[in-house]
């Protein structure tokens, strides 16, 4: 109870902070407005006769939704470290707090920004006409699956900010994001890939979470995608969720 | 029952870096005890022990009766502290800063905020109290870190040099401020490079260096263990003052002294009345006395005499008194 109330007032704190100083926000709703606009443009006119997809702009949605939702979660690492650097952190971990609402209000306050990013990706892209074959209910799950993706990936950012607590190493925890991006199904499926490549794509988690987040747009309630894409999720938060606690414990015992 | 004790506690960074070298404290409640000593003496490092953010290599502490090993929460709960980089988050204003830090010292919201009200009022900022910090300046960041250390109400407060680099009236308002939270109570462990500031707040002090504790007392105990008065000599040269070295260790009357360069300071019981006989046998042993001052021994008489070397603070006059 109070470490959930405790990360509850540490994520109004980093929301407070995101509304004070929007310019980051600002460039992370810009970047997958901006691509998924180009892409589509680019081509979107010729997906279906070059490899069967004939709703490229809801293909391309979850593109979107995720790099977003990256953008937005590489935010915690950069904050952390600068929490570090000035000394507050060192404040927070002398409050009788418990240590991992530290990390936890930071991680979730990128949840709740990726929510509202990835909401307005969904509108933009059904204004630009996109189909969503999974309706409301779709819309919501694609949404709160940004969220929570986010919250997954931040924790790269908050381990490496925690372990160096170097701006510079947690910024490179989301330029990890776009190897895993382009060796998945990002611009076209899995069946038109050179096979080496396809070999990658199907030992990346990014590519289920593509598969499942795109069945909600485009294929409907297909549950083994769905599950799949869950289950990826879910996988890499365990993994960074871990290395962040052990981060976190390695620098609470201050050496 | 003392606030806080120590039994050779010890923090070695490397072989060749031993921040904290098998320090004893026993501090009684209610005290303000004074840690001196110059940048990297290890006055910082022990702070970080005794509230936890740092673990020791060996030996053990107790904060309010409780070992900061074994229960570092239970530490973290009940006591204050202002490290010397001031930590703050500067988006946020200075009542969200103060009612947050209380929320997570656990105390209820509608509580968080009267108390945060209140402490702004105490310390100066409540005209500023709706302002985002980063347009504060130093002084007020500092008297702000003071609030939040005070937000939780503890009964020990720990505070890593909390005047250095404020401006006289700021240092003065929170030497008052340290006063009277004192008269209620509170048990202060203070840090300071400031000779002026131990002499005054302080019941106690320890000099640090090189890691140990090196000389240890109330002010006016230290002072008086080196001699009432000093008497400092300017000699001719630093061969002149190796010449009456051996004469002036035998004067009668004299304490101690310290010979440094072409300078020696005496300290003795009554300084008045060794003056003439004083000169007059550096006369009859032909040493030229180029100067001569007789004051008070102070703090830094003290320091120089435990350490070898005077306590440079990096900040002007405010070292000596």
């Amino acid at each position: 109870m109070r470490f959930l109330r405790d990360t509850i007032l540490l994520m109004n704190r980093a929301l407070r902070e995101a509304i004070r100083q929007p310019a980051n926000e600002i460039g992370n709703a810009f970047i997958p407005l901006f691509f998924y606009a180009v892409t589509v443009g680019a081509v979107g006119d010729v997906a279906r006769e070059a490899f069967g997809v004939s709703d490229y702009k809801g293909f391309q949605l979850p593109v979107a939704i995720l790099q977003g939702a990256a953008g937005v979660a590489g935010g915690a690492g950069l904050a952390m470290t600068l929490d570090i650097q000035s000394g507050y952190f060192e404040k927070l971990l002398l409050t009788s707090t418990p240590r991992l609402a530290i990390v936890g209000g930071r991680m979730l306050a990128d949840g709740v920004k990726s929510v509202i990013l990835c909401t307005l990706i969904v509108a933009m892209a059904l204004a630009f006409g996109s189909g969503f074959e999974t309706g409301p209910v779709g819309m919501v799950a694609l949404v709160l699956s940004g969220g929570v993706f986010a919250l997954c990936y931040s924790g790269i950012g908050v381990a490496i900010a925690l372990k160096t607590g170097s701006p510079q190493a947690a910024q490179a925890g989301f330029l990890l994001f776009f190897p895993l991006l382009f060796l998945a199904p990002t611009f076209a499926p899995l069946d038109v890939f050179a096979t080496w490549l396809e070999v990658i794509a199907r030992a990346n988690p990014v590519t289920y979470i593509l598969e499942g987040m795109r069945a909600l747009v485009t294929g409907g309630w297909q549950w083994g995608s769905l599950l799949k894409g869950s289950a990826a999720i879910l996988g890499m938060g365990v993994v960074t969720w871990t290395m962040t606690a052990m981060a976190l414990r390695g620098r609470a015992a201050g050496g | 029952m003392a606030a806080i004790v120590a039994r050779a506690l010890v923090k070695h960074f490397s072989q060749e870096i031993k921040a904290v070298d098998g320090i004893d404290l026993d501090i009684p409640e209610g005290q303000v005890f004074g840690f001196l000593g110059q940048n990297g003496s290890g006055k910082t490092t022990t702070v970080r022990m005794l509230t936890t953010l740092l673990k020791p290599t060996s030996g053990s502490a107790e904060v309010g009766g409780v070992d900061v090993l074994a229960h570092p929460e239970r530490i973290r709960r009940s006591v204050g502290v202002a490290m010397q980089e001031v930590g703050l988050d500067e988006v946020q204003t200075g009542r969200e800063l103060l009612t947050l830090q209380a929320r997570l010292f656990d105390v209820p919201g509608p509580v968080a905020r009267t108390r945060a009200g209140n402490l702004l009022d105490v310390v100066g900022l409540a005209g500023d109290a709706d302002r985002p910090l980063k347009g504060y300046s130093g002084g007020m960041k500092r008297r702000l870190d003071l609030a939040c250390a005070l937000i939780h109400e503890p009964r020990i407060v720990f505070l890593d040099e909390p005047t250095t680099g404020l401006d006289p009236i700021t240092r003065e308002a929170m030497w008052r401020y340290v006063e009277d939270l004192n008269k209620g109570g509170v048990t202060f462990f203070l840090t300071t490079q400031y000779l002026e500031e131990a002499d005054r707040l302080c019941d106690d002090i320890a000099i640090m260096d090189r890691g140990q504790i090196v000389a240890k007392g109330s002010p006016e105990a230290l002072k008086s263990s080196i001699g009432t008065d000093a008497i400092t000599l300017g000699l001719g040269s630093a061969e002149d003052a190796g010449l009456a070295e051996p004469l002036l260790r035998r004067f009668e009357g004299v304490d101690s002294l310290q010979v440094q360069g072409a300078q020696v300071i005496l300290y003795l019981k009554n300084g008045a009345a060794a003056v003439a006989p004083l000169v007059l046998a550096l006369a009859e042993a032909n040493v030229k006395v180029e100067d001569l001052r007789l004051r008070q021994a102070t703090l830094d008489d003290v320091f120089l005499r435990a350490t070898g070397h005077h306590l440079e603070t990096g900040d002007q006059g405010q070292g000596r008194l």
